[in-house]
């Protein structure tokens, strides 16, 4: 079929056999990307399977959308059983990887097994080896690149760096220099399997079924994402990113707790001015107008591509509250090149550092390190100690959850941390109750992968939007209102859906709504031919949905596994707009009951009978 | 001819799908006319394509003569003559020419006949269609905006 290659490499690393299967008997029940990948997963591992036994499957899986002239269409998904959360685990990556997959022919590539000694992928079109990597034992992402670029520049890499290497389970995989599948402990997987790289070079191309409908169709799309409020401002976000959280009052400091940490205002104007100051260059993924990458680089300390994100700069400076830019940038290359998500490692040393302020952690444990907030040194100290996985590193390489448990009780009141123990995606959520549930109730990744721009989010900063988007969904303005709890089940119900279908389609979900699901149906039987309904993708979007939860369920996931940290039920807010918020856990429950109804799951959280039938999943 | 502004292109590759599809009923920057070159370690996006040469290396070196100049759309390949010798690649300093890698026809940007789609789709309109007479005058233009812009900065 158009837009799909039809074809997926299963590459088993144990006996070195490569094989192609056809993509086309999963495309109507899962689409493509996220979902055909987590059925893939499914079929493909055994029960209980040891996230970094050679059992365990990694799946990297493009959409149909991916790499068409669809906008924002450069994206991968990549999915396994996580190591960090023993659940189903699932990441997102940008940039030119997921494209360059599609032109030599493949929608995705599953890696089963492992291999004896390190080695890596190399796929030129129909040519696929597997080469011994020896000589890229250790290496960081930067020179992991570009040694395999050597030959041909425009090769397309997925990497992981010495972190992932040492099974750190706070390491991602990286997408050439930029792009990240950062949660969840992916990065491990792939080292667990002795695969350092995949390099990737096509030239064979797509078909797509009505070129011409799609060139007016992908015209249209690129105008709304040019009428996106956020659009104009978005290469100014690597600093302007600090206040506008602040300006909807998601920001907190620290180890969640303080909202109003005095000296934010500098730390801000420190990274204003740094970035201003370096050398700066707007950049984006394949096919997308928005530009929240940039280049940046300055003088002396290195340059490297970045997103304007929650989970980068901002979840440095916010978690570790060190004022002093030049430090924070270096973390960030230190992060980029060791493979280490920044998400979870910010969110994982600021636990350490509040334990260390607390005496829970004594100057024997971190090494002699004062590792208190707002310590720059500290901070890059800690970050190589983990991705080597040396003393405190060793302790901390593995997140949140892992590490309280190996540091003892004390520790482990201290931890905030959404289902399974990954480390929540940086905003406060108290306030937030759709955010909240999404982080209980999602079933892989935090609440970034599951309800990425939901209306509340943005309700301070820009009311008149949240609200429309709030009445256009569920009829109701107060849908947007972050504090109230009724609606929230519901309108966490309908971005999941929106979002499993950006991540299935190929493309980002930062546009995905602004753009409206309409279009991009329109876009995808423009692709491929077919002519399927956004009420039948919105069906599909349910099943993935319900099908990500019966892995988990294979997996020995109950209803007491939907939990966000106990910290956000019994410690108010002290400060801020939102000062006194906390979590009530009796409306929680109510939530999480009202949402599993809506999903057509039972009181424990599984899928009943009917629903099954309903999507063709018995 | 296609000016291409370097300062103002992000990288995103839409000319090049653009470029494939238009040509070609099919995406694939192999087939585009038009490639963004990246160097990713210092975030450079060079887009790259045929400069419409005033004495085309391609057309001296075409045995066939394949290669004719047009008044308003320089060089063009006249496919009825065309060998596939692969001359004009070689001999083009810029890589301006380049062999479709399915057909093994020889391709390069015909400027679509006057329509460039790639200009039209650009976000970030790094890709202008101009006459190349009015060019030296535009790019002067914009230097003095450059240049007051320094004169301010330096501002004593």
């Amino acid at each position: 079929m158009n837009g799909y290659t039809n074809k997926i490499l299963v590459i088993n690393l144990s006996n070195n056999n490569i094989q192609r299967i056809p993509t086309q008997r999963y495309i109507e029940q899962f689409i493509g990307g996220r979902g055909v990948a987590v059925k893939l997963l499914y079929e493909l591992t055994p029960k209980n399977v040891n996230a970094l036994s050679p059992e365990n499957v990694l799946v990297f899986m493009t959409g149909p959308l991916t790499g068409t002239l669809a906008p924002s269409s450069g994206r991968i998904d990549v999915v396994s059983k996580s190591p960090e959360t023993e659940l189903l685990g699932g990441a997102n990556a940008g940039g030119f990887f997921g494209p360059e997959l599609k032109y030599a022919g493949y929608d995705g590539i599953v890696i089963i097994g492992k291999a004896s000694s390190l080695i890596h992928v190399d796929i030129f079109n129909d040519e696929v080896e597997i080469k011994e990597a020896q000589h890229l034992s250790g290496k960081g992402v930067f020179d992991t690149v570009k040694a395999l670029r050597k030959d041909d520049k425009d090769t397309q890499i997925a990497c992981i760096g010495p972190a992932g290497e040492k099974l750190v389970n706070l390491s991602g995989i990286a997408f050439s220099m930029r792009n990240y599948a950062a949660r969840g402990g992916l990065g491990a997987v792939m080292g667990s399997k002795n695969l350092k790289a995949i390099a990737v070079r096509g030239t064979k191309g797509l078909d797509v079924a009505m070129p011409d409908q799609l060139r007016g169709i992908a015209e249209k799309m690129r105008e709304r994402i040019k009428k996106m409020p956020s659009y104009q401002e978005y290469p100014e976000w690597h600093y302007k990113l600090f206040r506008i959280l602040e300006s909807d009052s998601k920001s907190f400091f620290g180890n969640y707790e303080d909202t109003a940490w005095k000296e934010r205002f500098e730390a801000y104007e420190n990274a204003e001015q740094f970035i201003k100051s370096a050398e700066f260059k707007s950049e984006t993924c394949f096919g997308c107008p928005l530009r929240c990458w940039a280049y940046i680089k300055v003088k002396d300390v290195g340059g490297a591509g970045i997103a304007a994100c929650q989970g980068t700069l901002t979840s440095l400076v916010n978690f570790t509250k060190v004022k002093d830019f030049g430090k924070i940038w270096k973390a960030y290359l230190l992060c980029q090149d060791l493979g280490l998500d920044t998400s979870g490692t910010s969110a994982s040393i600021t636990f350490a550092m509040d334990l260390y302020s607390k005496g829970i952690l004594g100057n024997s444990d971190t090494d002699g390190l004062n590792l208190v907030h707002g310590n720059g040194d500290a901070l890059l100290s800690t970050i190589e100690k983990i991705a080597k996985r040396e003393g405190l590193g060793a302790v901390l390489a593995d997140g949140v959850k892992s590490a309280s448990e190996k540091i003892g009780k004390e520790a482990e009141k201290r931890t905030v941390q959404a289902k399974g123990g990954l480390e929540l995606w940086l905003m406060e959520v108290r306030p937030f109750k759709g955010a909240a549930l999404s982080c209980a109730v999602t079933d892989s990744g935090s609440h970034n992968r599951a309800t990425y721009g939901l209306c509340e989010f943005y309700y301070l900063s820009m009311r008149k939007e949240a609200e429309t988007a709030a009445r256009n969904l569920l009829g109701t303005e107060e849908a947007a209102i972050p504090t109230k709890y009724e609606y929230k089940p519901k309108l966490v119900a309908l971005y999941e859906n929106l979002h499993i279908l950006a991540d299935s389609f190929g493309v980002c979900s930062i546009p995905f709504m602004p753009v409206g699901l309409e279009l991009w149906t329109k876009a995808y039987n423009a692709c491929t031919g077919m002519e399927t309904t956004p009420m039948n993708l919105t069906t599909a979007a349910e099943r993935i949905r319900t099908f990500e939860r019966l892995f988990n369920i294979r997996e020995g996931l109950s209803r007491k596994d939907d939990m966000i940290a106990d910290r956000l039920f019994n410690e108010p807010l002290k400060d801020g707009a939102w000062k006194g918020e906390v979590l009530d856990k009796e409306k929680f429950v109510e939530m999480i009951d009202a949402y599993y109804s809506l999903r057509g799951w039972d009181h424990e959280g599984k899928p009943t009978q009917e629903t099954l039938k309903r999507l063709g999943l018995e | 001819m296609i000016v291409v502004d370097y300062d103002k292109c992000i990288g995103c590759r839409t000319c090049e799908t653009v470029c494939s599809l238009t040509h070609e009923g099919r995406i694939n920057p192999a087939e585009a006319r038009i490639n963004i070159v990246k160097y990713e370690e210092t975030g450079t996006n060079i887009p790259m394509l045929c400069q419409k040469c005033e004495e085309p290396a391609c057309v001296a070196a075409c045995p066939m003569k394949a290669i004719t100049i047009d008044a308003s759309l320089g060089a063009q390949i006249d496919y009825s003559r065309c060998i596939g010798c692969k001359m004009c690649i070689m001999a083009c300093p810029i890589g301006g020419v380049s062999l479709h890698p399915a057909s093994k026809r020889i391709i390069m940007c015909d400027l679509c006949q006057g329509d460039p789609q790639c200009v039209k789709s650009c976000p970030e309109q790094a890709l202008e269609y101009i006459d190349i007479s009015k060019l030296s005058l535009k790019k002067r233009r914009e230097g003095v905006k450059k240049l007051a812009r320094f004169l301010e900065e330096i501002k004593i």
